[in-house]
């Protein structure tokens, strides 16, 4: 019965006193792939990923992971996932080595199979440079290493990452994509949040956008991003007078999205650099003076926008 | 849900296995922040000389029937009893501080016995609780404290002490989790135990109190465990409510209430937050 679908729930949610952390949610995640719930801070991510790893009750409707309740069969989901929550949840005063060995034996491995799986892990995730030193002392990217490989003591049928690289450098957040990839061309069915469009486009075979707990859209990357369009070029001018100009002469020829505080305009560019060249040449021709012409990936206020006609009410941290 | 299911594969050896490896790492851990400890070493040494001999100068104190009683051998039973209640704030702190800082939510989100994971909690911290109660047994043997007890009432002190110590751990992790902030934990618990400890006979007899103090002392759990220590150690007998006439039975009395209302409100809260 588990076979094809990981994680399977119907009408989940989750209330905290008045406040809907997750509302009426249906997801379906097929067995093998990678699948990434997207939404701002506070859009129920979270909540969600801690209900599926047992840690909080649903309200109402229900959830299965491998083919396991929630509820009423945690120890079975417990068995089958490994969870790598939001903040990197180590023990800051042991050594990475320590507590990957604690994981391991805290999971039911023997002493001599922990010790032998730790250095296989710390092989792999090559942390092997900084295995003994505190984690209190090693960087944000390594620590996040070390808990990513802390999830992998077993061989889990779902993986479920809750943010992973949220306020890691760019450099470190490559690292943990990678790290990701590798875990998935294993086999491994894994199921990760974000807040960052480019992470669920780089990771995901299916993306649900979700917001106030509720899902609002959903699909793969490429038919999420080919509703949301793909880059854009956005045009930010020094003065308003500036921007009236522009405006003007642009808007015969191009589809202009127009902020006129902010004195920006932001014009669809499918065809990429070719669009961002046709749009400096028109610029050029106004005579107008701009601070600022760039070529720039949808973010995900683009795709609220898009999508569901709104912006996100909640201010999303940063963008990718 | 507030259920918590036992699963069918948990084995003791398992559990005590998992509890193992729990206490094991918070052991690990105290070579590195050996200023967690500071409540239970430095703080027991300063209070009993600090008492001993400031107010040790000053205070005459006379048993019941009206004898003399030399200062330490007052004290010290009162210290020992300070010193326990004084654990439920340090078991507070470290419960809040890992309850905060996720390590315990990965290890729920293991395979591992819930009940496992409190036990190892209150487990290691009744053996650094210990250490602070060896440390204050010493201290006052060193000060010249004299009890009086054989193997008997040895055996009887330190099956009071464990009952209790295993009380205000509970407690303490209780306090922890509904609070889950470690300076919350302190304010309370500082708000609440120390005018406690010092209204149960600890320092001064309950008996010379004025009223309003002397009745809270009278029915102070403290009270019953200073009591009973004081009892048990120096044959002194203490009187003034049914309580102090039976220390030792109010004693176990309010242990065995404290860990049967903590006990499932701990694991309650615990198996669902």
């Amino acid at each position: 019965m588990t076979s094809t679908r990981a994680v399977v729930t119907e009408g989940l949610t989750r209330r905290f006193g008045d406040f809907t952390a997750v509302d009426e949610l249906d997801l379906e995640v097929a067995t093998g792939s990678v699948f990434a719930i997207l939404g701002p801070n506070g859009a129920g991510k979270t909540t969600t990923v801690r209900m599926l790893a047992t840690l909080t009750a649903p309200t109402s409707g229900r959830a299965a992971v491998c083919g396991h309740d929630v509820v009423t069969e945690a120890e079975q989901v417990r068995r089958s996932l490994s969870l790598t929550g939001q903040f990197a949840a180590l023990e800051d005063n042991l050594t990475c080595r320590e507590n990957l060995v604690l994981m391991a034996r805290l999971r039911g491995h023997s002493r001599k199979d922990a010790a032998t799986i730790t250095d296989r892990l710390i092989e792999r995730f090559d942390i092997v440079e900084f295995a003994d030193k505190l984690v209190k002392s090693v960087s944000g990217g390594q620590r996040r290493r070390t808990d990513l490989a802390a999830s992998l003591v077993i061989q889990p049928q779902l993986l479920v990452l809750d943010e992973p690289t949220t306020g890691l450098d760019p450099r470190s957040r490559m690292e943990v994509w990678s790290s990701v990839r590798e875990l998935v061309s294993d086999g491994v069915t894994v199921l990760l949040t974000t807040q960052y469009l480019e992470e669920a486009d780089q990771l995901a075979d299916h993306v649900v956008l979700i917001d106030h707990g509720r899902a609002v859209a959903s699909g793969t990357p490429y038919q999420l991003k080919a509703q949301i369009g793909e880059q854009r070029v956005d045009v930010v001018t020094s003065d308003v007078a500036a921007f009236d100009a522009l405006v003007t002469a642009l808007s015969g020829r191009f589809t202009l999205t127009t902020n006129r505080e902010r004195r920006s305009l932001s014009i669809p560019a499918p065809d990429e650099t070719a669009d961002l060249a046709a749009v400096a040449k028109a610029v050029h021709a106004t005579g107008v003076t701009v601070d600022e012409l760039a070529l720039r990936r949808p973010t995900l206020d683009d795709a609220f926008l898009a999508l569901t006609g709104s912006p996100s009410s909640h201010p999303a941290e940063e963008t990718a | 849900m507030t259920t918590i299911s036992l699963s069918p594969t948990v084995t003791p050896r398992r559990f005590t296995g998992e509890v193992g490896l729990l206490v094991g790492r918070g052991f690990r851990m105290l070579p590195r922040v050996p200023e967690r400890l500071l409540d239970v070493t430095l703080q027991p040494v300063v209070f009993t000389l600090l008492f001993l001999y400031v107010f040790g100068s000053a205070l005459h104190i006379t048993d019941p029937a009206g004898h003399p009683v030399r200062y330490q051998d007052y004290l010290l039973p009162g210290l020992i009893g300070q010193q326990l209640v004084f654990g439920l704030i340090g078991t507070g702190t470290a419960t809040a501080n890992d309850f905060a800082s996720g390590v315990i939510d990965r290890f729920r989100s293991l395979p591992v016995h819930r009940l496992a994971i409190l036990t190892a909690q209150v487990v290691g911290q009744v053996l650094e609780q210990v250490l602070g109660l060896v440390i204050v047994v010493g201290i006052g043997l060193i000060c010249g404290w004299r009890p009086t007890f054989g193997i008997g009432g040895f055996l009887e002190l330190v099956g009071l002490v464990l009952l209790g110590l295993l009380a205000s751990t509970w407690l303490g992790v209780l306090i922890g989790m509904v609070f889950r902030s470690s300076d919350a934990v302190q304010g309370v618990g500082f708000s609440l135990v120390f005018p406690l400890s010092f209204l149960a006979g600890t320092f001064v007899p309950i008996q010379g109190m004025a009223l309003v103090p002397r009745v809270i002392g009278e029915w102070d759990p403290i009270a019953a465990l200073v009591a009973s220590v004081r009892r048990v150690c120096q044959g002194t007998p203490s009187s003034g409510s049914w309580m102090l006439e039976h220390p030792e039975l109010a004693m176990v009395g309010w242990c065995v209430l404290i860990i049967a209302v903590c006990v499932p409100l701990a694991l309650r809260r615990f198996s669902r937050s």
